[in-house]
């Protein structure tokens, strides 16, 4: 990893909403964990955020039940571009082992396209870090590519 | 019109009030023009986000006065239900109660009188 290249990344703070679209809480706690002080990604600048509208990054967990199908797909147009999502979790990368459930939509990439998968039950702590990680130097070359050529 | 008009508890005048909502105003433009950009106009983006819920007609989402009064119409049940049922919409039910109502006052006056 070229590190000259992610400390200019750490310059900007990293916002990120975190959306359970039917996740047990495991993840969640995790995600959680990543925040208390073991961890302290806040040090990074990196943060959760209350609405979509002021996102970089969504983070979603679980797999997606009916009921937030509909909620799942706006919050992820409210999100404003460039922006990365994260499906943390065995349930959200591949619905696990509800996966063929009568009231589940599936796993997330099948209703919104996901740039970073973080499996586990529950992710660990560090591999959900890392996923953050790689979703910022996505975003971060989206960034570019949009300074390169503006959005008309 | 456009001079220093000064009173008790102050002065007032209205080229330092155009200069300062001038300057003021300057600034909250640029303040929101320093905002995010790329918001797309038109789409979700632009909407209120509500936890994801799809956001309801303005109609649909204003509370009516019923539910505004209820706390009180409740607290006040005892005397408000009689007062409801006096309500009778009939014209000739609320001209008995002006006929009754006068012909006590007048029979206050006479006594007191």
């Amino acid at each position: 990893m070229d590190k000259v290249k992610l400390n200019k990344y750490f310059e900007r703070s990293l916002w990120v909403f975190h959306l359970n679209t039917g996740s047990c809480n495991g993840c969640d706690i995790e995600i959680v964990a990543g925040l208390t002080p073991r961890y302290d990604l806040e040090r990074f600048g990196i943060k959760l955020v209350g609405s979509p509208k002021h996102a970089d990054v969504l983070l979603v967990t679980g797999p997606v039940t009916g009921k937030m199908l509909d909620r799942v797909k706006r919050v992820y147009e409210q999100t404003p571009d460039p922006k990365a999502v994260i499906a943390v979790g065995t349930c959200g990368t591949s619905g696990g082992v509800f996966y063929n459930s009568y009231n589940l939509s599936g796993s997330i990439d099948k209703v919104i396209p996901v740039d970073v998968y973080v499996p586990g039950c529950p992710a660990r702590p560090e591999a959900i870090i890392n996923g953050v990680l790689q979703a910022w130097i996505k975003l971060e070359k989206l960034r570019e590519g949009m300074k390169a050529a503006p959005a008309k | 019109m456009l001079g220093l008009l000064e009173t008790g508890s102050g002065f007032w005048s209205a080229i330092i009030w155009i200069v300062l909502v001038l300057v003021i105003g300057s600034i909250v433009i640029y303040i929101r023009n320093k905002g995010e950009d790329s918001y797309k106009k038109n789409t979700e983006q632009d909407k209120p986000f509500i936890s994801g819920n799809p956001e309801e007609s303005k109609e649909s989402s204003h509370l009516s006065a019923n539910h505004i009064y209820w706390g009180f119409t409740e607290a006040l049940k005892g005397y408000y239900n009689p007062l409801v049922k006096m309500h009778t919409g009939n014209i000739n039910d609320y001209s008995s109660w002006i006929i009754m109502l006068t012909v006590i006052i007048l029979i206050v006056i006479g006594v007191s009188g």
